[in-house]
């Protein structure tokens, strides 16, 4: 059963009179427990459509729905609380903030909400990505792949349903973005989330349940 | 960096603090603005207070006084004896003190030569200071002179003064006085050495208070003038001090002005300073909105930030002021702990809130705006 879908999703920018179609007419579903990777030449509508299925960005035409609700028309102060309790980010710099410690930036997400304490599920997650002895470190004093391991860990603190890494192994060398994909495969069924990613790295798609092509905004 | 309790509790204070430290040039500059801003609206505002407290002091002591001269109106040339009688009567309580004054050349011993104003009245230590020392209650026989003038002329109490084909032994000095009780080149003497007048030039009235003083000015004003007659001139320093007051007043919210002015140059700072640093955080504030961060909890966070600055350029502004303030005090007033009083230490207060409000009103637009920034284009940079 897919968590999220997209159906008949397009996208379109018009800037100074010319008109992109950044995504044309897309279908796309993920379920929980599948790794689904998202290939395609530059500019094909990759992050467009990754934007789309994290409730990021609204579709100019279609409909959006999340767990078979529809949220196409939510506001975005509703597709906020939405991304806060169902959707998990890995970005491809890791966007971890430099000022606060590894579990300060895995509780990141859930550091408003004071009635739970997520401290201690912040330490276990960085122990299951194998950052156990980092804890209090700062971004600055761990390397890229640890970096993305924290930020990995960030995605699932919230217990999300997706997790959507664009180019998660795109600033790491091959070696440390093959440790990432373990983590990430390992991840998907102990905490049963749809991943979505999207890669230029070739060998990423041995990890994935399914490819999804996509070329000028049409998936192949 | 343990995260103590008590921050986590707020976040946004603890994320605003975090983001505070790492760019300290930036939070100190930004802090440095503010200080220098409360400290110029505190010192002068406290320079304010300390020119009014010397004022007030100055006239302290005659504002209970009422002084009656001949009025303009008047054809004898002087206040008469009934005159004088008439004013008694009017001021029930009150000490009344006729003199009578005249003017007249002192030589020294090696003949040098001085003008001084001479007045005559019995009770001298109502009208004058002693320089060193009680004045007698009654002038019988003796003189009195004031100190600068004893000084110049070699006199010493015991010294034989001239006047009027007289000789007065010298019993005391009086204090020179400047300001509103002007003191000066004064000889007094017994109203009998100025006999061939028999009219005074002044009458005080020494009232228990200010507003004694004015009952009893109106009332002498009843009974000797006319709206177009005034045959005596009565003055109350209590209306001087009232004039004072409201003087002050004008003078002080003029000096809060000049003051408020660098305060808003320091809230642009700050204003800058935060347009910069959120624009700088752009794609760090998008992560925030992305993972769920609400738009209010980023507002928060950016005006905490501005807060702090304040509250803390405040603090340390109010500190540096009342290092000022002491120093204002001790040269106009003389006295450098006087500083501690409601009047003065209201600017601190003044200043400090200021601050704080100037400072959380210069972060609004800038969290606004980052709060309202779309995490897609945040993201995208
Ligand atoms: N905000 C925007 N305004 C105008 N055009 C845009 C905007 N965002 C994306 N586009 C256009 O939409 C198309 C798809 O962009 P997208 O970022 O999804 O590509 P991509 O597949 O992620 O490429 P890459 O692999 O280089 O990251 C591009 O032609 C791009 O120029
Ligand atoms: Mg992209």
């Amino acid at each position: 059963m897919s968590v999220i879908e997209l159906e008949s999703v397009s996208k379109r920018y018009e800037t100074g009179g010319e008109v992109v179609d950044a995504l044309d007419c897309v279908d796309f579903a993920a379920a929980r427990g599948e790794m689904v990777t998202v290939i395609g030449p530059s500019g094909s509508g990759k992050s467009t459509m990754l934007n789309m299925i994290g409730l990021l960005d609204t579709p100019t035409d279609g409909r959006v729905r999340l767990d078979r609700q529809d949220v196409t028309d939510c506001t975005a102060d509703e597709l906020t609380e939405q991304r806060r309790s169902t959707i998990g980010f890995v970005f491809q710099d890791f966007h971890l903030l430099p000022m606060l410690s590894a579990t300060e930036n895995v509780e990141l997400p859930s550091m408003w909400d004071t009635s739970v304490d997520r401290r201690e599920r912040a330490e276990t997650l960085l122990r299951r990505v194998g950052l156990g002895d980092r804890l209090e470190h700062t971004p600055d004093e761990l390397s890229g792949g640890q970096r993305q391991r924290v930020a990995i860990a960030r995605s699932l603190i919230n217990e999300p349903d997706i997790l959507l890494a664009d180019e998660p192994t795109g600033n790491l060398d091959q070696e440390t973005g093959r440790t990432i994909l373990e983590e990430l495969t390992r991840l998907k069924t102990d905490e049963d989330v749809a991943i979505v990613s999207v890669t230029h790295d070739e060998q990423m798609l041995e990890y994935a349940d399914r490819v999804v092509r996509i070329v000028d905004g049409v998936i192949e | 960096m343990r995260v103590s309790s008590l921050f986590r509790r707020v976040p946004s204070v603890l994320m605003a603090w975090r983001n505070l430290g790492r760019s300290r040039v930036r939070t100190a500059l930004a802090t440095l603005g503010i200080v220098i801003g409360v400290v110029a609206i505190a010192s002068l505002g406290m320079a304010g207070a300390a020119l009014q407290q010397q004022a007030t002091a100055d006239l302290e002591g005659i504002a209970n006084e009422v002084q009656i001269t001949v009025g303009e109106d008047n054809d004898a040339g002087g206040i008469e004896p009934e005159d004088v009688d008439d004013i008694r009567s009017l001021s029930t309580g009150a000490e009344v003190v006729p003199e009578q004054s005249n003017h007249t050349t002192l030589a020294s011993r090696d003949g040098q030569e001085m003008p001084v104003s001479v007045t005559g009245v019995t009770e001298a230590n109502v009208l004058y200071d002693g320089a060193d020392g009680e004045l007698p209650d009654r002038l019988r026989s003796g003189a009195l002179l004031t100190d600068e003038t004893a000084d110049q002329l070699g006199l010493e109490p015991g010294d034989p003064i001239e006047f009027d084909g007289q000789l007065y032994r010298l019993e005391g000095l009086i204090e020179t006085e400047q300001g509103f009780r002007f003191v000066n080149n004064e000889l007094v003497l017994p109203p009998e050495a100025l006999s061939s007048q028999t009219a005074y030039d002044t009458v005080t009235v020494v009232a228990d208070d200010g507003d004694e003083a004015q009952q009893i000015a109106s009332a002498i004003n009843e009974r000797f003038n006319e709206p177009d007659d005034e045959q005596l001139r009565v003055e109350s320093f209590a209306d001087t001090q009232d004039e004072l007051d409201s003087f002050m007043t004008t003078l002080n919210l003029a000096l809060l002005g000049i003051g408020s002015i660098s305060l808003i140059v320091a809230s642009v700072a700050i204003l800058n300073v935060m347009l910069m640093s959120t624009i700088e955080r752009r794609g760090e504030i998008g992560v925030l909105r992305a993972v769920g961060i609400r738009r209010g909890e980023v507002l928060r966070t950016i005006l905490i930030e501005a807060l702090l600055i304040g509250v803390l350029g405040g603090l340390l502004g109010a500190l540096c002021s009342l290092a000022v303030g002491l120093l204002i005090f001790r040269l106009l007033v003389g006295d450098a702990m006087a500083v501690f009083g409601w009047a003065s230490l209201q600017y601190l207060v003044y200043g400090f809130a200021f601050a704080v409000v100037a400072s959380v009103l210069s972060g609004l637009y800038p969290a606004w705006k980052a709060a309202n920034d779309r995490p897609v284009d945040a993201l995208r940079g």
